[in-house]
């Protein structure tokens, strides 16, 4: 029986050292990928709409959903809203960054995170696809391949998953803003 | 898409069109090393279902419960693979215990399936994964993920071991027999599940 | 002279993946380009000699009844500050090689020298041994991805090497999944053939 604790104490000790070298580097990097992070979404929101202030809003009907407004930085005047749509795609998370004006036609999208198949999926990065999305309304951000009929969303060849989800979750993101904004403006009335 | 729809996604992206081994490179030891008969290819893929499927809502539970709960993220690695291979010791314990036949057909892959990298790549992947609707996933889901992802391992696992049976008795050049083939063959089954890529589910 | 023959063994006659067939599936996985073969081969051989090191150094007193749970804390502990270190550092390689890293936990190559090496052997051997078969892994995933990188989009980390007059179209397979697996099986092939040779 001693002879049990006794290993037991010893894997015990092991794993308490362990866990505290690891809780000393994650206090080093943390800070640090947490800030590099934020750097690259900011610059992304700012590429989307230029010379803006991003001030983050939390939703009231589902309060996990989170969006900014951007603010002009020199009127103050409301220019739009930018936010991050996210679904599963043909082998990982696609996540898009969207920007959008006050009537809610897209005016950019940049796909920021995705592990999609190299020379196929992943070519969603590529401007010759987002750009097809700009002034798009939410009517609009319906994929050929799913009867979108003519000026739908033209799919990557090979890829109709990844471009599939990127649509769709933009969609249905933005049905989602849409309902939050009006839920603030009606208690606003 | 009702929920069923969405379990039904879920079991063809796992089995056919994101298999573990062939388009997620994970597993890949075993699905060489214990690919040579088909009846020792078989209890390896049962061993597996099972594991995976144990370790997906063990390690589902101690992330949500545990580690998010305490804001200890960065101990997840470590914290899986304990559970993993503690998870592994004690199921052997109990089959050798309580079912010692299964342990005679199961008993020699346990040990093995510890440093088998689609049980960890499963309880990793599900703390990243989204179902349809852009939601996390929740336990069940993490649990059939599990399973389903066990499944594809096995259906591959089996192949393999099917067509390697037969490659016995063929005659290749000295220098390919063995591991080079095997690889070959892997390749060539990689590039089959490719059909299943397209498809509209 | 032992230091040195420890050193050595594993880039060539021991490599881990060609001759040992350990860590196969990082290396399928990341050797879709040579920068990520480097990253990963370097995370690989940071955590393989840090590990090597330190259970060396510990294997006197660690009961022989838990010493592979404690091989495993010591090595997910690497494998954790490799996974923190780079994403606050590179953090686009380490975008890039994703999953593979935790999964540096269950590599076989590491575990496995732990096991039959660094167990039973001083400290300057154990480190000796964890370079070069660090090294070893890094020189194969070198190899395979310079051929895939090269099939699959004509390029060496990042820089075109076919010739534009050459009108080369890349092959895509050779990036993805099938590609890995067969470019390492005409590898090994490759490298049976000069061992009967000899």
């Amino acid at each position: 029986m001693m002879y049990y604790i006794k290993l037991s104490a010893i894997l015990f000790l092991i794993c308490a050292v362990a866990a505290g070298i690891l809780a000393y580097v994650n206090g080093i990097t943390d800070p640090r990928i947490r800030k590099i992070q934020e750097e690259k979404e900011t610059a992304t929101r700012a590429e989307l709409i230029p010379e803006a202030d991003f001030p983050e809003v939390k939703g009231t009907l589902d309060t996990t959903f989170v969006y900014q407004r951007a603010i002009d930085k020199k009127s103050g005047e409301l220019k739009g809203y930018t936010f991050v749509a996210s679904r599963s795609g043909y082998s990982s998370v696609i996540k898009t960054m969207v920007g959008v004006d006050t009537l809610f036609n897209v005016i950019a999208i940049r796909v920021i995170d995705q592990k999609e198949t190299p020379g196929l999926g992943a070519n969603c990065t590529a401007e010759k696809f987002t750009d097809q999305f700009k002034e798009r309304d939410i009517s609009r951000l319906v994929l050929d391949k799913d009867g979108g009929g003519e000026g739908a969303v033209v799919s990557i060849a090979g890829s109709t998953i990844t471009t599939r989800a990127i649509t769709s979750s933009i969609r249905i993101t933005l049905e989602k803003l849409q309902a939050e904004i009006k839920a603030a403006q009606g208690g606003e009335q | 898409m009702g929920y069923v729809g969405e379990i039904f996604v879920m079991a063809m992206t796992a089995i056919f069109i994101n298999n573990f081994v062939l388009a997620k490179f994970l597993g890949l030891c075993p699905y060489l090393g214990v690919s040579k008969k088909l009846d020792s290819a078989f209890g390896m893929g049962m061993a597996v279902i099972f594991v995976m499927t144990l370790a997906s809502a063990i390690t589902f539970l101690i992330r949500s419960y545990l580690l998010l709960e305490y804001e200890l993220g960065y101990l997840q690695t470590i914290a899986f693979i304990l559970t993993i291979a503690a998870l592994v010791q004690f199921v052997e314990m109990v089959i050798q215990k309580n079912a010692p036949a299964l342990y005679k057909s199961l008993g020699v892959f346990l040990p093995l399936i510890t440093t088998n990298c689609a049980v960890l790549g499963v309880a990793i992947l599900n703390t990243e994964a989204k179902l349809s609707s852009g939601s996390d996933y929740r336990f069940i889901d993490a649990v059939l993920n599990g399973f389903f992802s066990g499944i594809g391992f096995t259906v591959v696992l089996l192949a393999m071991a099917g067509i390697r049976e037969r490659l016995e008795l063929v005659d290749i050049p000295k220098s390919m027999r063995g591991m080079p083939i095997a690889l070959i063959l892997a390749g060539i089954m990689a590039l089959a599940f490719y059909g299943f890529m397209g498809f509209k589910i | 002279m032992k230091f040195l023959s420890e050193l050595t063994k594993g880039i060539i006659k021991d490599n881990p993946i060609f001759v040992l067939v350990l860590g196969v599936c990082p290396t399928l996985a990341v050797s879709t380009s040579v920068k990520n073969a480097i990253g990963m081969g370097f995370a690989a051989t940071f955590v393989l000699v840090c590990s090597n090191m330190i259970i060396s150094l510990i294997k006197g007193f660690t009961p022989p009844k838990i010493r592979i749970p404690v091989y495993i804390v010591v090595i997910a502990s690497f494998v954790s500050i490799v996974d923190m270190m780079m994403a606050a550092y590179i953090p686009d390689l380490h975008k890039n090689l994703g999953l593979f890293i935790p999964l540096i936990v269950v590599n076989c190559i590491i575990l496995g020298r732990a096991e039959a090496f660094a167990s039973k052997n001083n400290l300057i051997n154990s480190l000796a041994d964890g370079v070069g078969m660090g090294l070893g892994f890094t020189l194969a995933l070198m190899v395979i991805a310079t051929i895939r990188e090269i099939l699959g989009a004509g390029t060496w980390l990042g820089i075109p090497v076919i010739p534009a007059s050459f009108e080369f179209k890349p092959i895509l397979v050779a990036i993805l999944a099938p590609g890995a697996f067969i470019t390492l099986g005409f590898l090994m092939a490759l490298v049976n053939l000069i061992k009967e040779r000899k």
